[in-house]
């Protein structure tokens, strides 16, 4: 490589994603063409900035435990747990009429409610790696008993009027920025952190690319494996602040439909489904770009199951360009370092 | 022998299901009644037949999650187009079910096996796919005008008895192929090559290609076959309920795969049987019975289920880790 290449080297950030950024900028293009003005007015860019946390703090949850090449099916109703016992706590320190509670019984609720939600994930955590189960059978069990529980919980019923400082958490602005997008941010940046800065992160991809070498390098894959389940049950407790802020009110089925786009978002932010690869950056550009669709659909008026279908198009048509692309080069005659 | 079969999980499913169903006789003597049981088989023959179906995938080592969504597809495409042409003819409805059901399967089949991407990814996103589209071209409409022939499945019984009132009770048409189906597909599995080629595969794909197994072949029969059987599944699903509903059975997938899995077979594959699945399915049916007719409230099926998902599947992976230290593991690896 020459000395002029090297000066025009792109940060690191870039240089791995250069496709979804690509990928990025022509959706933004398209569905501007598209909606016209309408794309980009305020109102459209705000509920975007809305829109993206939930189902970015969810995605990021869904890529951590990608990562050792599982799935976490149980992040959402890990989600609504968290914020039907944040509603079960204050009701129970401080009567029926949760709109007047004090503020060390918010304190303590929102504190109790995260305890409650870790701890699904050290009970995930340990059945998958004590027990040697799959992932995705834990935490479908635990996601049903879970669920379960919120129904329980809840009686089926919605639970709304919540205390304002709760609300606030996840529907105000700070200085024009609206509060749920900072959370995603703040998301985003622990996750980056505890993945690329911490011990702990090294020891998960590795054990996503192979667990055997892992275990014989002395690394722990119970610990390992709990630490990755309380991450992911982490971003669950980030979710439900989002949720209670804009739906002002919480029950046992909110945004089941999630599950299965926030797996799409990992799997098109190029987090490998078999584990060990897949970066942070990854994932929060493929969840913008599918916000970006799923935006610019509505303006235009696509009936919501379409989007659906899209969803579904969207991962078909990764998988097959994902194993065209080799031979699509080679055709060419572009060969070269992919 | 005696201790094997004492220790094997089919045995273990059994006692359950007998002391199950013993205590529910001792609360309600109405549970063991022939009425009871016919109507308690036919309102889970759907659950199992599809779970023979999830059964084969995960005998391979795969896993589907849109098999609900194709029945709804082809549920829907055959009510539609046989009452807008008149044609009422249940066992051209049964054939035309499940080619719908094999077409929509079969590009599940092709898309794991050329592009090597995990099965639960790609099903996930054909059972949207299909359930977008399927939304989208019947804007969510209900069907209530159900063929007539139909019911055949659903109300014709295979040994008419009659009860102290004079009604006619007995296992009906549809469970009974379930029962058919159950013993198909056991020979199937364990007499034929392609039978044994999907247990290969599950046992360890690379092996079973050494051994001249042709993989292609295989991975895309099971996943066209358990669409055929989703189609079938749904058919009789409609004639129980007289009604198609377009989101009747989509996100029911869950319980399907709990139901296999409390019946042994292992999520990694190459692990399972028909009896297993069978008398995991039946389990199901007691408890939820049994549920009900204890008066426990339906939030806490749902707990329940999970529960005893978890219950299994820890007995299963304890068994596992037993068997493991007691045994010399060869391992082939993939060369480059």
């Amino acid at each position: 490589m020459t000395q002029a290449n090297n000066s025009f080297k792109m940060p690191r950030v870039i240089r791995e994603n250069l496709v979804i950024l690509v990928l990025m900028v022509l959706v933004f293009l398209l569905m501007w063409a598209l909606n016209g003005n309408a794309f980009i007015s305020a109102g459209n860019l705000s509920s975007m900035a809305y829109q993206v946390p939930i189902l970015g703090l969810l995605s990021l949850g869904m890529m951590v435990a990608m990562l050792s090449g599982g799935i976490n099916l149980s992040i959402i109703a890990t989600a609504n747990f968290n914020g039907i016992m944040i509603a079960v706590l204050i009701r129970a320190m401080a009567g029926d009429d949760m709109m007047s509670a004090p503020g060390t019984v918010i304190a303590l609720a929102l504190l109790g409610a995260m305890v409650c939600t870790l701890l699904t994930g050290v009970i995930n955590g340990l059945f998958i790696s004590l027990l040697k189960i799959p992932d995705i059978l834990v935490t479908l069990g635990t996601m049903s008993i879970i669920g379960g529980l919120n129904v329980a919980l809840t009686g089926g019923y919605t639970i709304s009027d919540f205390p304002q400082a709760v609300l606030a958490l996840g529907n105000s602005t700070v200085l024009g920025i609206p509060s749920a997008l900072l959370i995603f941010i703040f998301g985003a940046a622990v996750a980056s952190y505890f993945l690329n800065r911490t011990c702990f992160g090294h020891q998960l991809y590795m054990m996503g690319s192979n667990p055997q070498a892992t275990r014989y390098s002395n690394v722990s894959l119970v610990k390992v494996t709990v630490q990755q389940y309380l991450l992911s049950s982490f971003f669950s407790v980030l979710t439900s602040l989002v949720m209670i802020g804009q739906l002002n009110s919480v029950k046992a089925d909110y945004a089941a439909s999630y599950l299965l786009v926030s797996i799409l978002a990992g799997f098109l932010g190029n987090v490998n489904p078999f584990g060990g690869f897949g970066k942070v950056a990854g994932t929060v550009i493929a969840v913008i770009i599918l916000q970006f669709i799923s935006s610019g659909l509505n303006l235009m008026g696509v009936d919501s199951f379409l989007i659906t279908a899209m969803w579904g198009l969207i991962i078909l048509v990764v998988v097959i360009a994902k194993g065209e692309l080799p031979r699509i080069k080679k055709m060419l005659g572009l060969n070269g370092k992919a | 022998m005696l201790t094997k079969i004492v220790k094997s999980r089919e045995f273990f499913l059994a006692v359950f299901i007998i002391i199950f169903a013993a205590l529910i006789t001792s609360v309600n003597p109405n549970f063991l009644t022939l009425e009871n049981i016919a109507d308690l088989l036919k309102s889970y023959t759907v659950l199992g037949i599809f779970a023979l179906g999830v059964l084969l995938v995960l005998l391979s080592g795969g896993f589907d999650l849109s098999f609900t969504a194709i029945a709804q597809v082809a549920q829907y495409t055959v009510v539609y187009f046989f009452v807008e042409y008149e044609v009422d003819n249940v066992f051209f409805a049964i054939i035309a079910t499940m080619v719908i059901g094999s077409l929509l399967g079969f590009v599940n089949g092709f898309v794991i096996y050329y592009y090597r991407i995990t099965a639960i990814i790609v099903t996930i996103a054909t059972n949207s796919i299909y359930i977008g589209f399927l939304y989208v071209v019947t804007g969510g409409d209900l069907l209530y005008d159900i063929p007539e022939s139909f019911s055949f499945l659903s109300d014709t019984k295979i040994f008419p008895m009659l009860n102290e009132s004079g009604a006619e009770v007995g296992i009906c048409v549809g469970t009974g192929f379930w029962f058919l189906l159950c013993i198909a597909l056991h020979l199937f599995i364990k007499h034929t090559v392609l039978g044994r080629s999907i247990l290969g595969i599950g046992g360890n794909q690379l092996s079973a290609k050494r051994a001249g197994f042709n993989i292609r072949r295989t991975t895309i029969f099971i996943y066209t076959f358990v669409g055929a059987l989703a189609g079938f599944a749904s058919l009789i699903q409609c004639a129980v309920f007289q009604s198609v509903v377009p989101n009747s059975m989509v996100g029911h997938e869950m319980d399907v795969i709990a139901a296999v899995v409390l019946g042994g077979a292992a999520v990694t594959g190459g692990r399972g049987n028909v009896l297993g699945t069978f008398l995991g399915v039946l389990l199901f049916a007691v408890l939820s019975n049994g549920l009900t007719l204890m008066k426990i409230s339906p939030f806490y099926y749902q707990i329940f289920t999970g529960a005893v998902i978890l219950l299994s599947v820890s007995v299963n992976a304890l068994q596992e880790l037993h068997r493991r230290h007691s045994q010399i593991r060869v391992q082939v690896r993939e060369d480059k």
